[in-house]
């Protein structure tokens, strides 16, 4: 089986009810784009000149923090999820 | 507020050796953890190291039995891919003669899934008496008149106490303390990585003991392959500084190698999980501790310099931050300088040792695996060349060593450079040389041509006078 092949949204389980836990401060951003290579599930995205992070990144987030950590800006905004929510990990 | 003597925020290994330690010494502990229970937001490729056995007695109580995901590495597979995406080679490696104790002289690594370590880990801990708190996240800490006291969680309550910070790469105890706001491009690493099933007879049957991998490739970071009961990980990393697409562009070329597809289908794999984690890795650690507070693990940037092993160096460091806590809460002074002794004292474990070298360590592997383009792209057929060439019914014998050779030699320019920057300060580093005296012009003329002499040369035929 091809890795293009593989249903990525199906290989993980995740307990809703995070909440927001990213953000991006749009005054801040210098559009370096870094965020968006980085994020493996591309959740960020580019629209015109506009950095943005996709509505349904609850859903899709790995919560592994490489936008956050990239953004020397410190446009991106990032706190966990609240406890007992977002991924969980069954073979980490 | 409630009040306690050690405030641990995070249950991972590092977390939860300190809440051991801190409870048996008669502390009044608790430790937190985000997730439902410990080990469900961690992700590692994850061996364990025959040090962690060497130094803390619960080991030997890591039977199947508690923990049905695990598989002793005996053995190592390295995989050289050359810039074809085709398997140049492998080398099967297994623990060497001159390995000293048990059980390192019987396997490389112990692997298990952190779902089930972490949890395991745990019990020690909250059996010993320490208070774990899960589902719940540590937002803030506590100041007064500036200095931190204890944490806050997410729903406002309290915990007054000394502050260890065993929350990992992206410790919020670190950035709160003032002690490091972020990590920079390289001293971070981003790890993408799948957890593949596969029935453990077909694992067993195909890959017997060779329970580790190292696909070595000419075009994607170095990518690790740790075997399980019933499944295995496939994953790679990078410096933050280093990638220019998505690391899951280039996890999903090694997962699309040829040989890997081959690979799958035998084992009968199948992907069932995807993982994406940070883990620090840095030359040397800095800004460990201030007043009140200690970082330990990945919260501190413990893993080891060369390899990135960080369970060990979590449960060490754990293991000392309780040891200064407890003797800085008896002497009353738990001051950032009465602290100073934390630094002092891992310096001189074996995970200070490795940190003695950690420049150089790093420095090699950065320029080496991770540096697929620049570095293996010689590397791999450089290397396929000497030990693959051999055997080969293309010319005479004699003949095909001659080639070989003079092929070899055509990496020099870009070798040479190579071992000038980075291994010969290893090699001055390790043996306590100095590098000028490796270096030097003269003493280099004096073995380099007789080495140069030692090339294959036309000899006299057989019989000729
Ligand atoms: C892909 C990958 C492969 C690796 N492979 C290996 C390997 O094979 N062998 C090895 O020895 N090491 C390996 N490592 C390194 C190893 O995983 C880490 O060094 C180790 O987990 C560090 O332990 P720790 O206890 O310091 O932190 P973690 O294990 O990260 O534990 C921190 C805990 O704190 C919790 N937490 C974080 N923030 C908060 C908060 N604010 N409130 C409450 N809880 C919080 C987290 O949920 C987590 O459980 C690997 C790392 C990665 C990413
Ligand atoms: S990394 Fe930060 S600065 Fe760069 S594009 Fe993304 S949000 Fe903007
Ligand atoms: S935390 Fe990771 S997966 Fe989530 S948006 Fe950021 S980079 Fe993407």
């Amino acid at each position: 089986m091809r890795a293009q092949d593989f249903n990525l949204e199906g290989l993980t389980k995740r307990i809703p009810g995070t909440g927001d836990f990213i953000s991006i401060d749009i005054d801040k951003c210098n559009g370096c784009e870094r965020c968006i290579i980085i994020c493996m599930k591309a959740l960020w995205k580019k629209k015109g000149s506009k950095i943005y992070l996709v509505d349904d990144y609850q859903t899709k987030c790995l919560e592994c923090a490489a936008c956050y950590q990239v953004c020397d800006a410190n446009a991106i905004k990032f706190q966990y999820p609240v406890g007992g929510t977002g991924i969980v990990i069954e073979q980490g | 507020m409630k009040e306690y003597d050690i405030v641990i925020v995070g249950g991972g290994p590092g977390g939860s050796t300190a809440a051991k330690e801190a409870a048996e010494k008669g502390l009044k502990t608790i430790f937190f953890e985000r997730g439902r229970k410990p080990g469900e937001k961690n992700s590692s490729g994850c061996g364990l190291g025959p040090r962690i056995w060497r130094e803390f007695d619960i080991m030997k109580e890591l039977t199947p039995d508690k923990c049905p995901s695990i598989r002793e590495g005996k053995a190592a597979r390295n995989y050289f891919v050359n810039k074809n995406d085709i398997v140049a080679g492998y080398v099967m490696t297994r623990p060497t003669e001159s390995v000293t104790y048990e059980p390192a002289k019987s396997w490389i690594t112990m692997n298990i899934y952190r779902s089930e370590f972490d949890p395991w880990i745990a019990k020690f801990a909250t059996d010993a008496g320490a208070e774990l708190k899960t589902s719940t996240l540590i937002v803030d800490l506590l100041k007064e008149d500036g200095k931190v006291i204890g944490v806050v969680d997410e729903k406002g309550e309290k915990y007054k106490g000394f502050v260890i910070g065993a929350d990992g790469v992206i410790s919020m105890v670190a950035r709160q303390s003032g002690l490091r706001k972020k990590w920079a491009h390289d001293q971070v690493t981003m790890c993408p990585q799948y957890d593949f099933s596969a029935p453990p007879e077909k694992i067993d049957d195909i890959m017997g003991d060779e329970a580790l991998a190292v696909w070595w490739t000419s075009t994607c970071p170095a990518s690790y392959q740790v075997f399980f009961h019933d499944g295995f990980h496939q994953g790679l990393g990078n410096w933050l500084s280093w990638w220019d697409a998505s690391p899951l562009y280039y996890l999903n070329r090694i997962i699309n190698l040829k040989y890997y597809q081959r690979l799958l289908r035998i084992l009968e794999a199948k992907p069932r999980e995807l993982q994406g984690h940070l883990l620090p890795w840095i030359s040397y650690p800095y800004n460990t501790h201030t007043e009140n507070v200690i970082l330990i693990g990945d919260a501190g940037g413990f893993s080891c310099p060369l390899e990135a092993e960080g369970i060990y160096p979590a449960m060490v460091t754990g293991r000392i931050a309780v040891e200064v806590a407890a003797d800085a809460i008896t002497a009353g002074d738990t001051s950032r300088t009465a602290l100073d002794i934390f630094d002092e004292k891992w310096k001189k474990t074996s995970v200070g040792e490795d940190f003695e070298d950690g420049e150089e360590l790093s420095k090699i592997w950065q320029a080496l695996p991770f540096s697929p383009q620049e570095t293996m792209s010689w590397f791999v057929p450089m290397f396929m060349e000497a030990i693959g060439g051999i055997y080969d019914w293309s010319q005479p014998h004699s003949k095909r060593i001659r080639q070989i050779a003079g092929h070899i030699k055509m990496y020099f320019p870009k070798a040479l450079p190579f071992i000038m920057k980075y291994v010969f300060p290893l090699v001055a580093k390790i043996f306590e040389n100095e590098l000028d005296k490796m270096m030097d012009p003269k003493q280099l003329m004096a073995v380099l041509p007789k080495l140069l002499q030692m090339l294959p040369q036309k000899k006299k035929k057989r019989g000729e006078k």
